[in-house]
């Protein structure tokens, strides 16, 4: 197969349907920059449960040695640290209990490592990292992350385990949590929604390019038919200008995505909002070439070649 | 070369078939007229060799291999030994003369080296050794339909097919494509011509099959037109 001869059709086929291959670049470029904004928000949800827990779950500490609920008098801690017998009795309550799910421990290393990284964005840092802190993982309760069956029933487990020894603090941010999860989910699927209306006109314009070429092309394709070109070689020049229009949308939308990361996450809404944690560029890497759901270097030439495919073998087929 | 075996095709919707029972059997090297009016079944006919249809019912041999039943891929293959030239010429024109010869070796993968020594030697044998660097609108009618027989003939094939070369020419300039088809014969080439020019069959005397309403109604070994219309 020439490959020169197949460049000099790709060349003529771009620069016959340009204005056609521009608007499915366009197209492409907002939807891909839709559904990758879509991801991005869904990592941030990720990313948020992963440190303040979902809008099922409330952490419920543990005492710990010098435990600051006994100055203010409650008793839960008067023995110190938590023993491995309260423990227990904790656990047995959280299994008995319908409102419960499933429950999980967390270390107290693994509270100390969440509240730094918490600190760090909100400058409290130094705090952690002073000579002699008082804040250490020693001294930081150890927990367990209470996962609900529904959100609207936990008082039955909060105030049972309220009353029990070894329990310092039931930490219950669901409320505020469940707004902003929500907007989350909000953002994510109208992301997704408009992704799907425009990557839905960006398949009826690759079909319509494919047959405007095809159309173009009819006496050079029916020349190639009978002198015995294979499918594919006659195809090659439809895959190619494809693959160019997605190869430019998913550059155009994985640059938007990175301006959008750069200026609206990390210089703008991670500078005013402190107590989230923000997504970062691994989980723009993500959004790029994740699995699933898929990223757009996947979604742009898959959404351009696959129906390509299917319509060149319509309209060229030998 | 080419065999028919009670070859039956029937198009959707209700009639007559175009072809109907037909058994047609033509030898390597040989050259033979199809003719028959309009509807008879000719265009048909070829269309079968050229797998670009399928018999409803029969079987059609081309170059040894029944082609009824052989796999999408490899019908390209089978078009590879067979070159056709139609009435129209069906020419490129964007492209030089040279440039639509070349056209037929470039897309079945011939190398470089291979198109440059043998364009050129096709142009001569057609007779338009000067003329590759011309558009094919600045050709006579019987010049086009010359690199129409040099884009067909390029890849050396079996078979050439030539539906209806002359319909489009006049007696003279018929005589010259009849000459040069007589030449691509004389290489062994096997060429089946569909044809309704009476003056042509009668004044080069070759093997003629006649179509009527999709049967073979005459198959002569040195046949004349033998009808008029």
């Amino acid at each position: 197969m020439q490959l020169r001869h197949v460049l000099t059709e790709l060349r003529i086929g771009l620069r016959r349907n340009l204005t056609m291959h521009l608007s499915v670049i366009l197209t492409l470029v907002f939807s891909l920059f839709l559904a990758g904004a879509g991801i991005l928000v869904q990592r941030e949800a990720d990313v948020a449960i992963d440190e303040l827990g979902n809008d099922l779950q409330v952490l419920v500490n543990l005492c710990t040695e010098d435990d600051p609920t006994v100055d203010q008098g409650l008793e839960n801690c008067a023995g110190g640290e938590v023993t491995a017998a309260q423990q227990e009795r904790i656990e047995e309550e959280l299994e008995a209990s319908e409102e419960v799910e499933s429950f999980s421990f967390q270390s107290k290393q693994e509270g100390y490592d969440r509240a730094y990284a918490q600190a760090e964005r909100t400058g409290d840092a130094y705090l952690f990292d002073v000579e002699d802190p008082v804040v250490t993982p020693d001294t930081w309760p150890a927990g367990y992350w209470v996962t609900l069956e529904t959100p609207d029933e936990a008082d039955g487990v909060i105030s049972a385990l309220s009353g029990l020894d070894g329990v310092s603090v039931i930490t219950d941010q669901r409320e505020a949590l469940s707004q902003i999860y929500g907007i989350m989910t909000i953002l994510k699927y109208g992301s997704w929604i408009g992704a799907a209306f425009l990557l839905f006109a960006a398949l009826l314009q690759v079909a319509n390019t494919i047959r405007l070429a095809a159309l173009a092309r009819r006496r050079e394709i029916a020349i190639m038919r009978l002198v015995g070109a294979s499918t594919l070689y006659i195809g090659l020049p439809f895959l190619l200008e494809a693959l160019v229009t997605a190869t430019i949308g998913v550059a155009l939308a994985a640059g938007g995505l990175a301006a959008f990361l750069h200026w609206g996450v990390e210089k703008g809404m991670a500078e005013q909002v402190t107590f989230l944690p923000w997504v970062d560029w691994s989980d723009y890497v993500q959004t790029l070439i994740g699995a699933f759901p898929p990223g757009i270097v996947f979604l742009g030439p898959a959404l351009t070649l696959i129906p390509t495919l299917l319509l060149t073998r319509k309209y060229i087929k030998v | 070369m080419i065999r028919f075996e009670k070859v039956t095709k029937r198009y959707a919707g209700p009639g007559k078939p175009a072809l109907d029972q037909v058994s047609i059997d033509i030898d390597k090297g040989e050259f033979v007229y199809l003719v028959g009016t309009s509807g008879s079944g000719k265009s048909t006919a070829l269309r079968l060799v050229l797998r670009e249809l399928r018999p409803s019912s029969g079987r059609v041999h081309v170059a040894g291999k029944e082609i009824n039943r052989m796999a999408g891929w490899k019908v390209p293959r089978l078009r590879r030994q067979i070159g056709t030239v139609f009435q129209d010429f069906r020419l490129l024109p964007n492209k030089t003369v040279a440039e639509n010869v070349a056209f037929a070796q470039q897309v079945i993968g011939k190398s470089r080296r291979e198109i440059s020594r043998v364009v050129p030697e096709t142009l001569d044998l057609v007779g338009l050794k000067d003329k590759g660097d011309r558009m094919p609108d600045e050709l006579s009618g019987g010049e086009q339909q010359r690199v129409a027989i040099a884009r067909a003939f390029v890849n050396r094939p079996m078979i050439l097919i030539a539906d209806e070369p002359t319909g489009n020419l006049d007696p003279a300039t018929s005589v010259g494509i009849m000459n040069l088809l007589g030449e691509i014969n004389a290489t062994g080439t096997t060429v089946v011509m569909a044809t309704h020019d009476h003056g042509i069959v009668d004044q080069f005397t070759k093997r003629v099959i006649e179509l009527e309403h999709g049967k073979v109604v005459r198959d002569e070994a040195a046949g004349s037109y033998g009808f008029q219309h």
